[in-house]
């Protein structure tokens, strides 16, 4: 008995412990599978695949709009389908303009254009893709969009007029596109260019969102409004395996299984001393 | 009085009215002022306002650099941080005009406001949002706890969410998780019955029936589907957590309603006082 | 407005559209008219109800736990000699929320002022900072405590997200205030905040109607307010017959509509089973 007693007080010590012990436990579960991977294998889900499918079915030569709405804080979950998608498009061929609702959102696609336009597929400027940039106004900015999208923007990030950039030739509002992804990481984001875009014009939208939007997203996903979702880190994750090249998603998803693993293990042992706890009142 | 009450209030009536009901109007001017005008007015108050925060904020810091007050240092940091945005964003470029102008600047490659923003800015904000990894582990240590049944199907939505939404789910056997299902029935008939002989041939029972099933089906990892985590999981995001986010979701969008209404109404007039 | 005045609007806002209609409704979109009909539909029942609560007619509503603890939280304040943080969302004044935590601040204030404690309203934008000052002003005047009123107990902090969490996490930390709430519009940074609130031991009431933040605020605060019952905090904590009145039109708006999801639903089954009837979400989809 007296052991037993022993094991049942260990229980309740690790469910009373100072949280800054859990901390530092996340905290290495976290770092060591970045600097020792695993190698876990992903297994993209439908909403993923329909996403991808959606993407590579369009005809070489496209329009697709690209809306970056996220900010340095949400980059590890957002940047990496940001990064995923511009290769899928390239890849294919597409052009692809691209647009902020967030001023964060400018420093990002640059960074992304940079890494993926300039550095892997020598795309030029003009012709293959155009950094519109940032406008003021939330929903404004993709109403304008959707009704005269050069009354918008007059200029590209650049500050060069959008009437002498060639691929801009024919681009008039919203429904010149043909497919529209939105990076995105609150408001506004995925759920106006819903509202305001893709639903009332017919256009096909896909979107990337942090794990905690997916909830807020799922149910346009389902009634068909939305052509999939990427969710979170493991959405780019997955969308990293489908266009088979590897990247930061990838790699972060062996330290997310781990310390999901870990948090669970602490559930676990929370709720044993919860019980323990619980008999023992009643005890007395 | 006058100004304070009655005017804001019938400003409130007319614009909301108008953005209101100019929805069903199919007249250019109308149409515009309601998708776009409307907005960017107020965008365009907000980012005159800003500068009332901003002089508010100052006054404040410097108030406590001045009387050293408690925690003054963290108010040098602040006055320091203001001045520099400024400096970078208006006075300091960094690069000549040839490689940004003025305007561009800000998100140009060399300039000091994008190296504020690249090396300061940025890192600080991923390193808040980082909080939250830690955050959200000792509240779910703390919250997760089998009190009631609602608990108990919190707790074991969130686990199958957890460990099926990343790939360590994938590589759990649905065998596996049979057998868990197995060991925690037969705990729960334990507390139930209290006698081990009637616990020991209900495990016992289930545990052949698993291993039975697994060496005829050939052990696939991901059948029976019904418990292989990430189907559950998908499952779980699709209907219960759907149906429970839309019923939310009509919930929230009624009381913005009845809550708009009573703001155009003139009925809630606690925003500009009693 | 008096009844027989109310109906003479009514009457004469009924016989401007009917007029309008037979004239051929120019510029009027059509294919809009069944939300039309939605609007002064569920308008008249809100209305219906309020005027009802104006009459003297009583209405129940069930106890919020989250509105009880808002009067215990500033006496647990006022006891301990220490401030209440009240943080009233991170977006503008051209959201509702953020105008319902405004709304809720008033209330919030006016006890304070009763109480004799301090508050401590840092906010995100700077538009949010008037209108709450004006809320606060407002309340201790109406409590015959202008004298406590110091504008500096609403400040402003910054727009930036993260930033302003990184603020009010500090003001948590060094003045320890007894009672933290939450109420308006939050993002990523709602569980940042609450688990501050939480390690310093204070107590925690949020308000939201953020879908997502619902979560975590469930999970860090001692109360929440879901969704509805936040837009509802205003009637429950001024007791005002027109806002009780609207809290109780809001319940039967949302009866209407879910006998018009039931219906729906059956209908689509016939319809889409047997191909009897009509395809009734043609007439409910809006563009």
């Amino acid at each position: 008995m007296s052991r037993l007693n022993k094991i049942e007080d260990i229980f309740l010590k690790i469910g009373s412990v100072d949280r800054r012990w859990i901390f530092i436990i996340i905290a290495i579960v976290v770092i060591v599978p970045i600097l020792v991977p695993i190698g876990l294998p992903i297994r993209a889900t439908d909403t993923s695949k329909k996403v991808y499918d959606a993407i590579e079915a369009l005809p070489k030569g496209s329009n697709v709009l690209l809306s970056i709405e996220y900010s340095p804080s949400t980059k590890p979950e957002n940047h990496p389908m940001t990064i995923s998608i511009m290769r899928h498009l390239f890849r294919n061929n597409q052009k692809v303009y691209i647009t902020c609702l967030w001023p964060d959102g400018q420093f990002m696609a640059q960074d992304a254009l940079k890494q993926v336009a300039e550095g892997e597929f020598n795309k030029i400027y003009g012709e293959d893709y155009v950094l519109l940039g940032y406008r003021p106004g939330g929903e404004a900015v993709v109403k304008g969009i959707v009704s005269n999208i050069r009354k918008l923007f007059s200029v590209d990030a650049r500050q060069t007029k959008v009437d002498d950039i060639p691929m801009m030739d024919g681009i008039t509002n919203f429904k010149d596109f043909d497919f529209l992804f939105s990076a995105s990481a609150g408001y506004p984001g995925t759920i106006e260019w819903v509202q305001y875009a893709a639903d009332p014009t017919g256009v096909p939208m896909s979107s990337g969102v942090t794990s905690i939007q997916v909830n807020e997203v799922m149910p346009y996903v389902q009634s068909g409004q939305m052509v999939g979702v990427l969710a979170g880190m493991p959405g780019a994750a997955e969308y990293e395996s489908l266009i088979n090249q590897k990247g930061s998603a990838t790699s972060g998803m062996d330290a997310q299984s781990v310390a999901h693993l870990v948090i669970v293990l602490f559930i676990v042992l929370g709720n044993i001393s919860f019980f323990i706890e619980r008999k023992r009142s009643k005890k007395y | 009085m006058f100004w304070k009450r009655q005017i804001p209030i019938f400003i409130v009536t007319v614009i909301g009215s108008i953005t209101l009901f100019g929805w069903f109007i199919d007249q250019p001017n109308v149409k515009e002022f309601v998708g776009d005008d409307a907005t960017q007015w107020f965008d365009v108050l907000a980012s005159f306002a800003i500068i009332l925060g901003a002089l508010n904020l100052i006054k404040l810091q410097l108030q406590k650099v001045l009387y050293q007050k408690p925690g003054w240092l963290y108010s040098v940091v602040a006055v320091f941080g203001f001045v520099f945005a400024i400096i970078a964003g208006f006075f300091v470029k960094g690069v000549d005009d040839s490689v940004a102008q003025w305007g561009a600047h800000v998100t140009s490659d060399g300039t000091l406001f994008k190296w504020m923003f690249d090396y300061v800015f940025s890192p600080m904000s991923a390193t808040m949002f980082s909080l939250l990894a830690f955050f959200v582990a000792s509240a779910s240590y703390r919250a997760f706890r089998i009190r009631n049944f609602e608990a108990t199907l919190l707790l074991a939505s969130g686990i199958i969410i957890m460990v099926g939404r990343v790939p360590i789910g994938g590589i759990i056997s649905s065998w596996f998780i049979m057998y868990l299902i197995v060991l925690c029935l037969g705990i729960y008939v334990n507390s139930l019955k209290q006698d081990m002989k009637i616990t020991f041939v209900f495990v016992a029972v289930g545990v052949s029936v698993v291993t039975i099933g697994g060496f005829i089906t050939g052990w696939p990892i991901d059948q029976p589907g019904i418990f292989y985590l990430p189907s559950i999981q998908e499952w779980i995001y699709y209907y219960p957590n759907v149906a429970g986010a839309r019923a939310i979701m009509i919930g929230i969008g009624l009381g913005i309603f009845a809550t708009s209404i009573r703001y155009i109404l003139g009925i809630e007039r606690s925003y500009i006082g009693e | 407005m008096k009844d027989r005045n109310f109906w003479i609007v009514i009457a004469l806002i009924t016989v401007v559209f009917l007029v309008y209609w037979l004239l051929g409704h120019p510029y009027f979109i059509t294919e809009r008219a069944v939300m039309l009909f939605s609007i002064i539909s569920l308008s008249a029942t809100l209305m219906y109800y309020i005027r009802a609560a104006e009459r003297g007619e009583e209405f129940y509503l069930r106890p919020i736990p989250a509105l009880k603890a808002v009067e215990e939280a500033v006496g647990r304040s006022t006891e301990m000699g220490r401030p209440i943080l009240y943080v009233p969302g991170i977006q503008d004044m051209d959201q509702v929320e953020t105008v319902a935590g405004v709304v809720v601040l008033g209330h919030v204030a006016r006890m304070t002022a009763r109480y004799e404690t301090s508050l401590n309203v840092p906010v995100s934008r700077s538009i949010v900072m008037k209108a709450a000052r004006e809320a606060c002003r407002e309340a201790y005047m109406v409590e015959g405590r202008p004298d406590m009123f110091n504008e500096d107990m609403v400040h402003y902090m910054t727009d930036d997200q993260f930033a302003y969490a990184a603020g009010v996490n500090g003001i948590m930390v060094r003045e320890k205030p007894a009672a933290c709430m939450y109420m308006g519009k939050f993002y990523a940074e709602s569980l940042i905040l609450a688990e501050t609130g939480n390690s310093i031991g204070a107590i925690q009431i949020a308000g939201t109607a953020s879908q997502a933040q619902i979560p975590f605020f469930v999970t860090a605060c001692d109360y929440t307010l879901i969704g509805e019952e936040f837009f509802a905090a205003s009637a429950y904590l001024s007791q005002k017959p027109e806002l009780i009145g609207g809290v109780k039109g809001q319940d039967m708006i949302k009866l209407v509509v879910i006998a018009i999801i039931v219906f729906s639903m059956v209908m689509m089954t016939i319809f889409e089973s047997t191909g009897f009837g009509f395809n009734i979400l043609e007439y409910l989809t809006i563009r």
